[in-house]
């Protein structure tokens, strides 16, 4: 830790400024440190090009894939720990462009330390050692759920974890199921990039919904299928407040 | 006595246990209808030591048994493929020794699939040659892919033969443009045994895909997905008819008192090392190898939130400097426990291996062991169905293997991930049950148990024995092993 001090120091000399709980929104290519404190503990940066400043974005459940470009969305930490040489970002999500191609960067750990891994809070349990089914009363009930940008892929201990909430309540309150998926078609341009998903997202994150929902046990003939573009923002935990994210989002909406 | 018959053996057997001979006297080969009944425990001896075989539940007779019994017209049998002395899969070792003895007549030799090509002249040794030499069976897939519900898929890929040392996938009758398309492949036998950990499920879902596990066309219900080296059926019942139809010859399959007498036989069986010749029993001085601990277990626990995989050996990691073995007993057992600490805990960068870096959000790269895919206690395998591209049949990770044919795939769609939209495969794998270019060379992570009966390794037979194995993932990795660990590795997958 004594030696974490000074390059802390050093690194928020050098840094240009940064504010705690400022929102960031760039584009940009990965960089991969080569930290090693055990399993997956290796960090992953990016930097702003608009102002020079590199982020630790490592605690995206989505990590960055070093050959494809990144969409990154987050705030800077209240609480910094400088584990990988740059300003962290929490909460923060990372979508991959595949599109995008980005040249491969490994540099070293030069002596940071990294994180040791730790289970997020949002992991499945195992068949063996389920959660209980939640209590009555059974009431109407939101569940939206977070994809990352241009993608149906239901996001490991993130999405995944919401998806399998969503249907054990609604195996447990019955009734019916609506879901409604989202893709954000309407242009954004980032770090002078312009973005669109593609309409049919929409329709490709609510089938998503619905094979895990039947797929874990809720009737199929209670599901009922929507999908629309660009919707307002949506202001719920599951965003981690990152509001912009949630217009790619499926809401599944219980209604005993 | 290499090379006799059970029946040879009759005379001697007990029903409770039974001793199979050393090395140099000979490992048996049991042939379809021989009728030895089925030990509750059979040990198979080695040179190196004895792999174990338990029969949870007490012995079993083989006559009239539909593993056993010859099915079809040319007398081949489950058991063919799945010996007892090769951990219930088949050896290039024995596939050879078996040619030497009948002159190359018996049933494992037959032309569907016991040689490069139906259409070649079945007598001689090099029509059998990647049998013989590699232990590997031909696996005719349709083409394009059909469905568990018998639909035809719509591939994202073109497939196209670069070569073709069999000549089989350009046969006129058996290749890609025959009547019924066929994409010939070549693996190795899956070993028929511990089936309580294939089939367990510990999580309901698949992060591997994204999505919750494969649901059973027949039955509706939730299954594993870990079947089969490309996930071509879903349950043992379908396994079974599948192999009838392309292993057997069966036209009309199997009846279902026979699929049942089959699952009851496979869900009792267990294999594991037992003893080594330096290191002893397996189960000796606190560690709680051999089939006995997995036949007591509970299958499908993931080893980071339970027993460590592999721990069964963690008492070797301090034996007491008064215990009552021999110095080379207490190298090879510490050896053993260090190899599953290195299995467990050394790290290293994991890049380009679609199922791990892609399309689940891990990272390219990412740092982890052996145990981020070989993660389910006791047994190795993936508690998550473990379709992943390791590279062994994908260029440029795959090793030269001339013997072997060469496509090219072309994505239509997205490129693959990893390696563009062109990809050069020995075996689709995956690709050919799912129909998508990201599954290209993607096979199902092999159980690590009863591994030293059954050489050569990987599904493609790549890798000659246990080190070639590891060497295979240093280069691939680059993973930095020193020399002893690598000897390490290889005895504790000795002692699996």
């Amino acid at each position: 830790m004594r030696r974490l001090i000074p390059s802390l120091l050093a690194l928020l000399a050098l840094t240009p400024a940064i504010s705690a709980a400022e929102a960031v929104r760039f584009v940009s290519c990965p960089v991969y440190r080569d930290t090693d404190a055990g399993r997956k503990s290796g960090c992953w940066l990016a930097e702003e090009r608009e102002t020079g400043r590199r982020f630790d974005i490592t605690p995206s459940a989505t990590k960055p894939d070093w050959s494809m470009g990144v969409l990154v969305e987050g705030r800077i930490a209240e609480k910094q720990d400088n584990a990988c040489g740059a300003p962290l970002l929490e909460p923060v999500r990372v979508s991959v462009l595949p599109e995008m191609a980005c040249t491969r960067a490994m540099i070293p750990a030069e002596g940071f330390p990294g994180r040791r891994f730790v289970l997020p809070p949002r992991n499945i349990r195992p068949l063996y050692a389920p959660d209980p089914a939640p209590p009555p009363p059974y009431t109407a009930k939101l569940f939206p759920i977070p994809f990352d940008f241009g993608r149906d892929f239901a996001v490991y201990q993130q999405s995944d974890w919401m998806l399998v909430n969503a249907a054990t309540y609604a195996k447990a309150a019955g009734g019916t199921v609506r879901i409604i998926g989202y893709a954000e078609t309407q242009p954004f341009t980032l770090s002078g990039q312009t973005l669109a998903e593609p309409a049919d997202l929409a329709r490709r994150r609510a089938e998503k919904a619905r094979l895990w929902l039947v797929g874990l046990g809720v009737p199929a003939d209670k599901v009922s299928l929507e999908w629309r573009e660009n919707p307002a923002p949506l202001a719920d935990p599951a965003f981690d407040g990152l509001t912009e994210t949630s217009r790619r989002r499926v809401d599944i909406r219980v209604e005993p | 006595m290499r090379g006799s018959s059970v029946g040879a053996f009759l005379s001697l057997l007990m029903l409770g246990a039974l001793s199979l001979p050393a090395a140099g006297q000979g490992a048996v080969w049991w042939s379809p209808g021989d009728g030895t009944p089925f030990p509750a425990q059979l040990d198979d001896v080695d040179g190196d030591g004895t792999t174990r075989l338990l029969l949870e539940g007490g012995p079993m007779q083989t006559k009239g048994h539909p593993f056993f019994e010859p099915k079809g017209d040319d007398g081949r049998a489950c058991v063919t493929c799945h010996q007892p002395s090769d951990g219930m899969s088949l050896s290039a070792e024995t596939a050879r020794r078996r040619w030497a003895e009948t002159d190359g007549k018996d049933p494992l030799f037959a032309a569907y699939d016991g040689s490069n090509c139906p259409d070649l002249p079945q007598g001689e040794r090099a029509s059998h040659s990647l049998l013989l030499d590699h232990g590997l069976i031909r696996i005719a897939r349709p083409w394009p892919p059909v469905d568990a519900a018998g639909q035809r898929v719509e591939p994202d890929f073109t497939l196209e033969l670069v070569r073709d040392p069999t000549g089989c996938n350009a046969s006129k009758s058996w290749g890609m443009a025959a009547e019924a398309p066929r994409v010939s492949v070549f693996r190795r036998p899956r070993p028929v045994a511990n089936f309580k950990y294939i089939l367990a499920m510990g999580f309901a879902i698949d992060p591997k895909v994204g999505e919750p596990l494969p649901i059973d066309p027949a039955t509706g219900q939730m299954v594993s997905g870990n079947l089969l080296s490309d996930r071509r059926v879903l349950s043992l019942e379908a396994q079974m008819q599948d192999a009838a139809h392309t292993h057997l010859g069966l036209r009309q399959g199997l009846t279902a008192e026979e699929q049942r007498q089959i699952l009851d036989f496979e869900l009792r069986l267990f294999v594991a090392r037992q003893q080594d010749r330096i290191g002893g029993d397996l189960d000796e001085g606190g560690a709680r190898g051999g089939p006995e601990t997995l036949a007591r277990s509970e299958p499908g626990r993931l080893g980071s939130q339970g027993m460590a995989v592999f721990s069964e050996f963690a008492a070797w990691e301090k034996i007491p400097a008064d215990a009552d073995i021999s110095p080379e007993q207490r190298a090879y057992r510490e050896s053993v426990a260090r190899g599953a600490r290195i299995f467990r805990e050394k790290m290293f960068l994991i890049t380009d291996s679609a199922g791990i870096n892609s399309p689940v959000g891990f990272g390219n790269p990412v740092r982890n062991s052996c145990v981020f895919c070989h993660n389910m206690s006791q047994m190795g395998m993936d508690v998550a169905p473990g379709q992943v591209d390791l590279g062994t049949t994908n260029m440029p990770f795959a090793d030269p293997q001339p013997h072997l044919p060469l496509f090219r795939v072309t994505c239509k769609g997205e490129p693959h991930p990893h390696y563009g939209r062109v990809i050069h495969t020995h075996d689709p794998g995956y690709a050919l049950t799912t129909g998508l270019c990201a599954d290209v060379g993607k096979i199902t992570l092999q159980t690590l148990r009863g591994l030293t009966g059954r050489a050569p390794y990987f599904a493609n037979g790549s890798a000659r024995d246990l080190r070639a194995v590891i060497d295979y993932y240093e280069r691939r990795y680059n993973i930095g092993y020193t020399e002893q660990e690598k000897r390490d590795l290889v005895n504790l997958m000795g002692a699996l």
